[in-house]
């Protein structure tokens, strides 16, 4: 029950936080997220920062770009996504930290597959990511230039690729052999 | 040449991984690692290549502790990984190069080696998979990739490897090829495996790793397979009715 409770509270907070557009708001919000995740705080803080420094970097740039040509550049506006971001993946990270999700999607039966399908994905991928980066790592004798790390990273993206197109028929079929898509 | 000094290791929000793990290996000793799945091979394995690192106790490689700000010192870590190389479970995590050649050179470029083509083709033909320098390593099959893998890494002349469960993703054919292979080479060698029939062939020295990830036994297969508790302690063998029979016997399954 409290999870479900704290479930609700995180969909709640996740809609104040994408229809506040003020600024001091989402700031406080942010604050108010890191000081409910305790000694926790700065590993939350460090980790949302890490998790959304491409996409930030992408959106602000490309915005950037195309504001100053057309003359309609405001930092408020840059501040205010990249705000808005931060707190609603630091109010992720506090959640899935802080609430079993199994317990808190306990009232579908649908939802607590699905979420268990995408669990068992993500944890198959932790473990081939940490392989291949410990094995690229074993293998480099010397610094190793830009091109080898493109080629690490691009055939890392062929077998994940590969491994997640596999994944995704066994799933299928698994779940048409237990009745899922039956009406 | 390999030294574990009361070596223990935990992963982050998890159970402990190695608990005060003790034990030497001297130079061209061939050591085979038994334990069942999740005992903690794979992890001892990442620690003897200086991947990981020991949250208690040392680890040495040739009297010098291996440890993270060793490892910062090029010219070390340089001749550590050449030295020391880990063939990884699965195979795919270590191709990364446009095509078998590459893959086998990819060390020796590292290391400016003289006669790289003569070195990429000796281990090449002496893995048997010199008709496949062009292709891609991604197109070969489980066993093809390995011998890309293995050929990499002894291109590199190395004198310890290090091999994560070599045979678990090989036919009863390449299986035994590989065993005959890794016999006839003169390196210091721990090879893991959870088959308890195949662990002689691959070692003359078997360790144990309990599932409490306590090292439980250093010796002899023979008297490892004489020792019913250490054997039922690693979760090495089992039992379960046979046939029509209710008879349980404490056994595995092999031909021989």
């Amino acid at each position: 029950m409290r999870a479900r409770i704290a479930l609700l509270a995180y969909l709640a907070a996740i809609v104040l936080g994408t229809t506040v557009h003020e600024i001091e708001v989402l700031a406080l919000g942010l604050v108010l997220v890191l000081a409910l995740a305790g000694r926790d705080w700065v590993r939350i803080l460090r980790r949302a920062c890490i998790a959304i420094l491409l996409f930030n970097l992408v959106v602000t740039l490309s915005y950037g770009v195309i504001a100053g040509l057309q003359g309609t550049f405001s930092l408020a506006f840059v501040v205010l996504v990249n705000l808005r971001v931060l707190l609603l993946t630091c109010l992720t990270f506090l959640f899935v930290s802080r609430v079993n999700a199994f317990e808190a999607l306990a009232f579908s039966r649908s939802l607590t597959y699905l979420f268990t399908l995408a669990y068992s994905q993500s944890m198959a991928f932790k473990q081939a990511l940490e392989d291949f980066r410990l094995a690229f790592k074993s293998r480099r004798i010397e610094q190793v230039g830009l091109r080898d790390r493109y080629r690490h990273s691009a055939s890392m993206a062929v077998h994940f690729l590969d491994k997640s197109l596999h994944r995704a028929t066994e799933i299928t079929q698994v779940m048409r052999s237990r009745g899922f898509f039956d009406a | 040449m390999l030294e574990l000094e009361r070596v223990s290791y935990r992963y982050p929000e998890s159970q402990p991984a190695l608990n005060e793990v003790s034990f030497a290996i001297a130079d061209q000793q061939k050591v085979v690692l038994l334990g069942a799945n999740g005992s903690g091979k794979t992890t001892l394995l990442r620690i003897l290549n200086g991947l990981i690192f020991p949250h208690h106790g040392v680890y040495r490689y040739r009297s010098e502790p291996v440890t993270e700000g060793r490892l910062r010192d090029r010219s070390w870590s340089r001749r550590f990984r050449r030295e020391v190389v880990l063939l990884f479970q699965h195979p795919e995590a270590m191709l990364f190069n446009p095509t078998v050649y590459d893959e086998i050179a990819y060390g020796l470029r590292q290391l400016g080696t003289d006669d790289l083509d003569g070195r990429v083709r000796h281990w090449a033909s002496q893995l048997g998979v010199e008709p496949h320098l062009k292709r891609l390593p991604f197109q070969l099959s489980g066993g093809e990739k390995q011998k890309v893998c293995l050929a990499a890494l002894l291109a590199l002349e190395p004198r310890v490897l290090l091999l994560d469960e070599p045979t678990a993703n090989l036919d009863p054919r390449s299986t035994g090829w590989l065993v005959d292979f890794l016999q006839d080479l003169s390196v210091t060698s721990v090879a893991t495996t959870h088959n308890l029939s195949l662990a002689g062939e691959l070692g003359d020295r078997v360790l144990v790793l309990s599932e409490g990830h306590e090292l439980i036994f250093d010796g002899q297969m023979e008297d490892l397979l004489g020792d019913e508790e250490k054997l039922l302690a690693a979760n090495l063998v089992h039992s379960h009715r046979r046939g029509r029979s209710r008879d349980r016997r404490l056994h595995v399954h092999d031909w021989s």
